[in-house]
């Protein structure tokens, strides 16, 4: 007996993929996930621009994820330069990325991800039955909305973070009113985990092994060595350990690590560094009985839930320092290579540039999470498919698109176009 | 637009090639979205909806360009199938950041041409109204999300707010802001399309053109303005495209001159966009 499936458009995600199944006696002959968006060729559209043109540009390869662009390429620009930003500047873009990942998370897991675990086919249409939950997602949604317009000017693609520092600083008693608001919402973050820890999730493991930024000093955002609990890279070598290939069905990479799959997201932070999670956030944690690291995609929610708790704190913490005026550096063009390698909601983002002597962009390359995750998700499809076989055709799509919606992928990331290499 | 004041509007939301962050401006109208189906009938919004209904509408919202051969046909599709076809954001309207392909060097990006460019599918990255006919834009990168539900609420009513004319400055100044042409930025404000509120000036960036030339501009006289700040030609055309290339097809022979050193596009000349 042979079963096809496939799902043309999976609704839900951000950006468009398909899935295509085949199975033939109760053996999986194909599984291929692939996007669907048109390529965009951001690497190449940015050669010949000045350096200040990269964070403007790349911005728009995501809406949800433009702060984390915008951050990656100015850490990548300002490493060609050899430019050190100060201490405040940086503090203050690692707000602007925690702001992000609160909102990313929260409108991921209520308006994404869990119709399918309540049964509804939207979060709007859980609306009179789950008024109270919306409504605390999106409070989160709000919050982050606003720290991200407060430090960037706009909620997407924001302006006020440049080369060498901001253009804009907030001032301190906008600080100060946010952490108050941040306080406000930290009980919403708390109640989206015991939500979360609540939802019942299949026994599953995938085979990939699960990589992020580790940093001695913090739960890492925008500094460290790219790490799994066995090896550590660092960042400027990633050409040697990250590969990339291209599928004949899809305008996407993916990444393989010596010839491994790996995936990266909240799960994998939460893997790596729980530990430096705040106390709440710990708490929170041992509550749900979730024991890190899992190797288990399905508890990709939960690890964002817990990071919203996180995030919280880390912010409230950055509000309470002082805002210095600072004047923005003199930059003198300088030819050079820079790799920056942040923490984003989806995993590691990875963005490098070389520069001529002129600060023009020679050449650029872009690695989103889900480009890294997509194989790791594929497979993971593979894996799971035998146990769902005797199930419904209906039952094994929802499966599927749970398994999918798990790893919060970003198809308008993955589709950005990365430089093709035939394997 | 609408009839029967029992029937709601019949809205589908979608995206071809593009970020997302237009259809996410949609949803961040925190304190709004679940009111919103009070408002009208979402048959289709797959971004957030498992249940899509793909059939006759009164009002399309369409994020995103043109870039593959899937997105000309759902665009073709939606359009037949609805009264209204409205194009939201940058890449809707003018082809945003991903149509600047079309000004850069052919060399920058043929090493990144997929091999089995059948497969790909790829067209030349273009805005809807290369393609169709388009009812009304919603400009920016990303949309004020103030503006899409000004929008959706107007047009329930049956009154659809008037596109905005005036350039970016009016709101700037309205805001106090100091002139970042004054301070020598490259600020495009004086022939773009305001309705943003000056936002990124406000944030303290100089305006890109992101929502797109003013009908009345005055090129030729912001080109002098550029000019006369020091900037050369390569630059002046580089940022005006950045956004908004297409929509500014007389840019080149306004630049012509003895002085200038104009880089050399598929563009010579006027193009026409409107079917």
């Amino acid at each position: 007996m042979s079963k096809t499936i496939t799902l043309n458009h999976i609704t839900k995600i951000e950006g468009h993929a398909k899935l295509n199944l085949k199975i033939d006696k109760g053996k999986i002959t194909t599984c291929e996930l692939s996007a669907t968006e048109g390529a965009r060729y951001f690497e190449g559209i940015v050669k010949g621009r000045k350096y200040y043109a990269a964070h403007e540009m790349t911005s728009r390869i995501c809406g949800i994820c433009s702060c984390a662009h915008v951050v990656a390429a100015l850490t990548a620009v300002e490493d060609a330069l050899g430019l050190t930003i100060s201490e405040q500047s940086c503090r203050l873009r690692v707000l602007l990325t925690l702001a992000e990942r609160i909102r990313s998370h929260a409108t991921h897991l209520y308006f994404l991800a869990l119709p399918d675990y309540l049964g509804y086919e939207s979060a709007l249409s859980m609306a009179p039955e789950y008024k109270p939950q919306l409504q605390a997602a999106l409070r989160l949604m709000k919050m982050g909305n606003g720290i991200v317009k407060l430090l960037g000017g706009r909620d997407l693609h924001p302006v006020s973070a440049g080369v060498g520092g901001w253009l804009k600083l907030p001032k301190q008693e906008e600080m100060e009113e946010t952490g108050k608001e941040l306080l406000k919402v930290k009980k919403d973050a708390i109640a989206t985990v015991k939500l979360f820890a609540g939802l019942k999730q299949p026994e599953f493991e995938s085979d990939a092994e699960w990589f992020s930024l580790v940093d001695p000093n913090e739960y890492a955002v925008l500094k460290g060595k790219f790490a799994s609990g066995k090896s550590s890279f660092e960042k400027h070598e990633y050409r040697k350990f990250i590969e990339e290939y291209h599928q004949a069905y899809s305008t996407s990479n993916f990444v393989v690590k010596e010839d491994r799959r790996y995936f990266v997201s909240a799960l994998a932070r939460l893997n790596n560094n729980h530990r430096q999670l705040s106390r709440d956030a710990q708490k929170a944690l041992k509550e749900t009985g979730l024991k890190p690291p899992s190797k288990n995609p399905y508890h990709n929610n939960l690890a964002q839930a817990i990071e919203l708790i996180h995030c919280i704190d880390h912010a409230m913490e950055i509000c309470k320092r002082e805002i210095k005026q600072e004047e923005m550096p003199e930059i003198t063009p300088r030819a050079g290579r820079g790799v920056g390698a942040i923490e984003v909601p989806r995993g590691t983002l990875w963005h490098e540039y070389t520069l001529d002597e002129k600060g023009i962009i020679t050449d650029a390359n872009i690695i989103t999470p889900t480009a890294q995750n997509l194989f790791a998700m594929q497979e993971d499809i593979r894996k799971r498919m035998p146990s769902l076989l005797k199930k419904k055709k209906q039952e094994i799509v929802l499966d599927m698109e749970k398994l999918i919606r798990n790893y919060d992928p970003c198809f308008s990331c993955a589709a950005h176009f990365l430089e093709v290499k035939w394997l | 637009m609408k009839t029967d004041k029992n029937k709601k509007l019949k809205v589908g939301v979608y995206g071809i090639t593009g970020c997302s962050g237009c259809q996410l401006s949609i949803i961040f109208n925190e304190e709004e979205i679940l009111d919103l189906l009070s408002l009208i009938d979402l048959k289709a919004f797959p971004f957030i909806k498992e249940l899509n209904i793909d059939e006759e509408f009164d009002c399309i919202i369409l994020e995103g360009l043109v870039a593959n051969k899937g997105d000309l046909e759902i665009l073709r599709k939606l359009r037949r199938n609805s009264k209204m076809l409205v194009s939201l954001g940058a890449c809707a309207c003018t082809g945003c950041v991903p149509a600047y392909r079309h000004f850069t060097l052919k060399e920058n990006y043929e090493h990144l041409l997929y091999k089995k460019q059948e497969e790909l599918q790829d067209v030349e990255p273009s805005p809807h109204d290369e393609h169709v006919k388009v009812d009304y834009y919603i400009p920016g990168c990303p949309p004020d999300k103030k503006e899409i539900l000004r929008f959706i609420k107007g047009s329930v009513r049956g009154v659809l707010p008037r596109p905005h004319q005036n350039p970016v400055c009016i709101e700037c100044r309205r805001n106090g802001n100091a002139c970042l042409l004054d301070e020598g930025k490259p600020c495009l404000g004086p022939i773009t399309t305001g309705g943003c509120n000056a936002v990124c000036i406000n944030g303290g960036f100089e305006c890109w053109g992101c929502r797109g030339p003013t009908k009345d501009m005055n090129l030729d006289l912001m080109i002098k303005m550029l000019r006369d700040r020091g900037f050369d030609d390569r630059f002046i055309q580089d940022r005006m495209r950045t956004f908004v290339g297409l929509k500014l097809p007389m840019l080149e022979r306004v630049m012509q001159g003895p002085k200038s050193k104009v880089l050399q596009t598929r563009f010579d000349g006027e193009k026409k966009f409107y079917e």
